[in-house]
């Protein structure tokens, strides 16, 4: 059984439920066993506009907490991810930096030691669990739905920090796709962006982003669009109405999280993986033999 | 032992007067020991300078000379020349190095002339101990061996070969020709490549001097300047090169037809097993691919070997192996071309997506009349022809990421197939070329480059993000900075024009040939302006692409370079050989083996005295001199003559 | 008003120019401004079709120094921080990060701040999150809360003060 704290960051702990029901369901059965730890703030990196030593100092804080329970950190969302693996590349290399940033953390008798390990979901399912493991544990599996994938920015670019796939070809969703038994197939549109960011201050542009992406999945007729990233997940699902709104198409894509698929084709009741909460069309995919 | 030394002072114009004072200088020297004259000029490697120094040396019987000037780099050589024509053995003399090591690094006058002094007392103590030495004589083997069957190569090998030096060209595919005879029009001319080429394929085929190794490669080289022994493998082509007629009988026949990716057409044509690349091979014989033929990888080919039963001239041999040749030869040239960077490692411009997405080398097989298509353009996708055809220029040249450097043949190469698709295709073919700078340095370059802006074609200046894939087109997305918007284009065939990168295999092949590479990973050159042909090492010379990217215009004019810059060596019968080598002090050496390891050249080996002691022992043909083995030394056995310990310690004392 | 027409008028800030280069090279080892204007940011942008950023065009007008322009400019609000840009440059350029710059200076000098930021900036220095714990509605049209769905209570720093001290500080501090 590998131990990791978890780290939820603040989209997902406030709203996107479903995510971390079906990550808290799916971890266990596959001997990962996530540790709750108190104190954790935002990571800062949707205010990075703002203040970008605020993102650095609050990455290293939520790192420091970890790192004094001796835990390495998971990471579900993309966007977290990516703050704290690239304050652990500053940080690391940078000894002023360094320096300076730990210097905000004496007061809450924290300090940022390097010694934490920062795994993604992807991380996680692909290369720590393992493709073996996950074919293990299916018991249902996915019959040819044909899915198309959505890794999400944060979690691919920039490769220089050291991402979690691909850049430009990710395939570690596909390949745990293709161990469930659904057909992930290639779409030119698969590494554009949502536009989440956008909903701060643009919020219609970050919309019809969202719009302009699902039209045309929807016109590929892929029976399922799926993703990892809270951020990314309330635009394609819960905002998936108002989305097609802006690009003036009636949008039926049936959004799942990868983790929400994986505890289906594992057996786990849907209940407990919060396919109640996804707003988007499921039940077009008779998943799991009955309707939805 | 020297106690009549001279010292001659250069000026280097202001180069060293302007920072060192020339004057004190040379009042300094005349008052250190062992100097018994010493005299300053403008330029000391001037004709004028050299006589100052030879009549200074008959006036004054001196026995040894220092010159301080630039570095020993530049002008020891004259200056060895010009010391031995004043009556004194050129190898006591010693330079001071007052340019590189003192005048261009400093500022402070004062402090200068000190560090001035320092070196020249340091150089007078080193003349003092200095011995005679006498040049070694080599004989030369008169004979070429040049790597590499492209035009390069080709072009050498003939200028070789004219000069009257039997020339053994060693090409690791079936035939000559190389990239060259890939293309079908050159830039800017348009001069049909075929036809400029195949008179040269022929010549080598038919030159008395020449001697072809095809399907062959360097296996192993030795030996240095001069004195060449170099291994070549063979490889077996399980066809009996003197009975096989290249009728091409066995080619139609063989069951592998039309499923094996053809390299000469750059994958997108299909050959056989056993194949002749293209119709002017040379030579023009039939080679089995290993790798594809049924009968040696399984042993069985259905009922039997169709191109066995189809063979009249009864040349196939299943049963030929691999053969090793010794050749030895005094100097070898190196034209071994380059690769192209595999587009897939820019994934975003789709060439793993489509295969509508295609090379410029792909295009320009498509172009060809001999090419898997005839000369008709299609999308590789469908068999139809194109309405639109867009080029995207630079893919990974110029790229931090990739190849920093410029291929410096992808803008010509795509605006001639501009010229070439509006010929064949008509004038209403949408051309798009999407490029960062148009590059036209060469003679009438810029003059091709007007003519084609005269065409109907679309230039963005910029360069797109990707290249997507929409089933029945290609979508790009340009913003071109000329008109400050962005354009998406809709296409039927992309062609990419990747980087030239140094051959796949070229770091293993240096290091056989103990060649430098660059950075880069191309082969180095001894001097980027005056030494643009030669190697560090001696004897072994460079053309064409293996050096860097270039045009064919480019390349043969380097490949006769190279070829003159050998001829050198081959034309003299002996050479006489740097005399500043190590050796070993035999009652020091313990058999170590040291020297042995970290001898670059294979220059040292172990040897059994009589009273069955182990020693090191210097072959003076392979020694450059480099030192290394000095170095190394842990009980200062190895010496190296002209920097022997007790030479340089004086001198290091003296300067410190 | 485009950023373009805006620079005309523009004067050359070279000491805020080499500020903004170093700050990069704090983050970034292998950041160059050694642009050549190729302009495939701009060809592959999330945000140039929609709301024409050029990233070229900022990165250009970073090394002319012409930065007061950008930090009054609304374009600087429109990335979407995509990484593409970053991610394809064929010069290790990376416009999204002088973009971060550009924004972070923006605030620095006491332009309005667009948008929601500043909601979400308090809510990070009232309770450490972007937002309030909220209920979801269900497909069935239910509303629920966290704890009606079984999961655990959310973690939040657990001494305020000290952690609202610490952001005081560093609200003043640039990179």
């Amino acid at each position: 059984m590998k131990k990791y704290a978890v780290y939820p960051g603040c989209v997902m702990p406030t709203e996107q439920y479903a995510y971390e029901m079906s990550i808290r369901e799916i971890m266990p059965h596959l001997d990962i066993e996530l540790v709750d730890l108190k104190g954790f703030s935002c990571c800062s990196e949707p205010i990075k506009s703002v203040n970008q030593m605020l993102t650095l100092a609050l990455s290293a804080r939520n790192i420091a907490i970890a790192e004094k329970e001796e835990l390495d950190i998971f990471a579900p969302c993309p966007m977290c991810h990516l703050a704290l693996s690239d304050c652990k590349r500053v940080l690391d290399t940078n000894l002023m930096m360094n320096k300076r940033v730990n210097s905000y953390l004496t007061d809450e008798g924290l300090k940022y030691t390097g010694t934490a390990e920062i795994v993604s979901i992807l991380d996680l399912l692909h290369d720590i669990v393992g493709i073996d493991k996950i074919k293990e544990k299916v018991k249902k599996p996915l019959k040819d739905l044909k899915t198309a994938t959505h890794y999400g920015c944060h979690l691919i670019r920039p490769s220089e920090i050291g991402r979690s796939d691909d850049a430009e070809n990710p395939q570690k969703m596909e390949n745990i796709l293709k161990t469930i038994g659904a057909k992930p197939e290639y779409y030119p549109e698969k590494l554009d962006c949502c536009g989440a960011l956008l909903t701060a201050n643009l919020p219609e542009s970050a919309l019809t982003k969202t719009g302009q992406k699902l039209q045309r999945v929807q016109e590929q007729e892929f029976d399922a669009f799926i993703d990892t990233c809270p951020w990314c997940h309330r635009q394609y699902d819960s905002k998936q109405i108002k989305a097609g709104e802006t690009v003036a198409a009636k949008l039926e894509v049936p959004v799942l999280y990868l983790t929400q698929l994986l505890g289906i084709s594992m057996g786990i009741p849907k209940e407990k993986l919060g396919l109640n909460l996804n707003l988007s069309p499921i039940e077009k995919l008779n998943l799991g033999g009955k309707k939805t | 032992m020297s106690n009549k030394i001279g010292v001659f002072v250069c000026h280097c114009g202001i180069n060293i007067a302007s920072t060192v004072d020339v004057k004190e200088l040379v009042e300094y020297a005349k008052k250190l020991k062992g100097v018994i004259v010493s005299k300053d000029y403008k330029y000391m490697c001037s004709d004028v300078g050299g006589n100052l120094i030879k009549d200074s040396i008959k006036k004054n019987k001196l026995d040894g000379v220092v010159i301080a000037c630039c570095s020993p780099r530049m002008h020891e050589h004259t200056f060895r020349g010009v010391v031995e024509a004043g009556g004194v053995n050129a190898f006591n003399l010693e330079i001071a190095n007052i340019r590189e090591q003192c005048s261009w690094a400093h500022d402070d006058k004062t402090r200068a002339t000190e560090k001035a002094k320092a070196l020249v007392r340091g150089a007078v103590s080193k003349a003092i101990l200095l011995e005679p030495l006498e040049r070694s004589k080599i004989e030369v083997t008169q004979k070429a061996l040049v790597i590499g069957g492209g035009i390069a190569g080709i072009q050498a090998a003939l200028d070789l070969a004219e000069e009257g030096h039997k020339v053994y060209l060693v090409e690791k595919t079936p035939s000559i020709g190389g990239r060259m005879a890939q293309l079908d029009k050159t830039f800017p001319t348009l001069d049909c490549s075929g036809c400029i080429l195949t008179p040269k394929m022929m010549e080598i085929n038919n030159h008395p001097n020449i001697e072809l190794l095809s399907y062959s490669e360097i296996k192993s080289v030795e030996g240095s300047i001069g004195n060449y022994t170099v291994k070549v493998n063979k490889k077996a082509k399980f066809v009996d090169m003197d009975k096989c007629t290249g009728c091409g009988d066995c080619v139609e026949a063989c069951r592998m037809k039309d499923h094996v990716n053809s390299e000469f057409d750059e994958g997108i044509g299909k050959r056989s097993s056993i194949y002749i690349p293209f119709p002017q091979a040379v030579p023009l014989k039939a080679t089995i691919d290993k790798d594809n033929c049924l009968m040696l990888k399984r042993g069985k080919c259905g009922t039997g070997a169709l191109c066995v039963e189809a063979c009249e001239a009864k040349a196939i041999n299943f049963k030929q192996k691999d053969e090793e040749v010794e050749i030895k030869v005094g100097a070898i040239l190196v034209a071994t071309g380059y690769d192209l960077l595999d587009p897939t490692s820019l994934y975003e411009y789709g060439y793993d997506h489509s295969k509508d997405v295609i090379t410029s080398l792909q295009m320009e097989r498509l172009i060809s009349t001999s090419g898997p298509t005839n000369g008709e353009i299609i999308r590789p996708s469908n068999g139809d022809k194109p309405k639109s055809i867009t080029y995207i220029l630079c893919v990974g040249s110029r790229d931090e990421k990739e190849c920093t450097w410029c291929c410096r043949i992808g803008c010509m190469s795509a605006l001639k197939h501009v010229y070439l698709l509006k010929e064949k295709l008509g004038d209403d073919i949408e051309m798009n070329v999407c490029y960062t700078d148009i590059r036209s340095f060469g003679k009438g370059y810029e003059e091709f480059y007007r003519k084609i802006r005269s065409m109907n074609t679309n230039f963005f200046r910029g360069r797109p993000s990707e290249v997507r894939n929409l089933g029945d087109h290609l979508t790009i997305d340009i913003f071109d900075t000329t008109t400050n918007k962005l354009f998406e284009i809709n296409t039927d065939l992309v062609v990419l024009v990747p980087a030239l990168i140094p051959r796949v295999d070229s770091d293993d092949f240096a290091r056989k040939l103990r060649i430098s590479q660059s950075g880069d990973g191309f082969l180095l050159e001894a001097h980027p302006k005056l030494r643009p042909m030669d190697t560090f090492t001696g004897g072994i010379f460079i053309a064409g692409c293996c050096q860097a990217p270039k045009d064919i215009q480019d390349s043969v004019a380097q490949a006769s370079g190279a070829a003159a810059r050998a001829a050198n060596i081959l034309s003299k019968k002996v050479l006489e050989a740097e005399p500043l080598i190590s050796y070993v002090d035999e009652d020091y050496c313990s058999g170590c083996s040291t020297c042995i390891s970290v001898c670059a050249y294979n220059a040292i080996e172990l040897v059994k005295r009589e009273d069955d002691k182990q020693l090191a022992k210097v072959n003076e043909a392979l020694c450059m001199g480099c030192g290394a083995c000095v170095a190394s030394c842990p009980s200062g056995a190895m010496q190296q003559k002209g920097f022997k310990d007790y030479q340089l310690k004086p001198m290091i004392e003296e300067t410190v | 008003m485009t950023i373009t027409d805006l620079t005309s008028m523009g004067e050359s800030q070279t000491e805020l120019k080499k500020e903004i280069n170093e700050r990069l090279q704090r983050l970034q080892d292998e950041i160059s401004d050694y642009c050549y204007q190729c302009a495939k940011c701009t060809s592959g942008c999330e945000a140039h079709k929609l709301l024409e950023l050029e990233p070229h065009k900022i990165v250009a007008l970073l090394k002319k120094g012409l930065i007061d322009e950008m930090v009054n400019s609304d374009v600087i609000w429109t990335c979407m921080s995509c990484f593409k840009c970053r991610e394809r440059c064929p010069q290790n350029v990376a416009p999204v990060e002088v973009l971060f710059a550009l924004k972070n200076i923006a605030v620095a000098s006491g332009q309005q701040i667009p948008g929601n930021y500043t909601a979400m900036l308090q809510s990070v220095l009232s309770m450490g999150l972007l937002q309030e714990v909220k209920n979801v509605l269900t497909r069935d049209n239910k509303t629920v809360s966290r704890t009606n769905l079984g999961l655990p209570e959310v973690s939040k720093p657990t001494d305020h003060t000290k952690f609202q001290m610490m952001l005081s500080k560093i609200a003043v501090e640039k990179v």
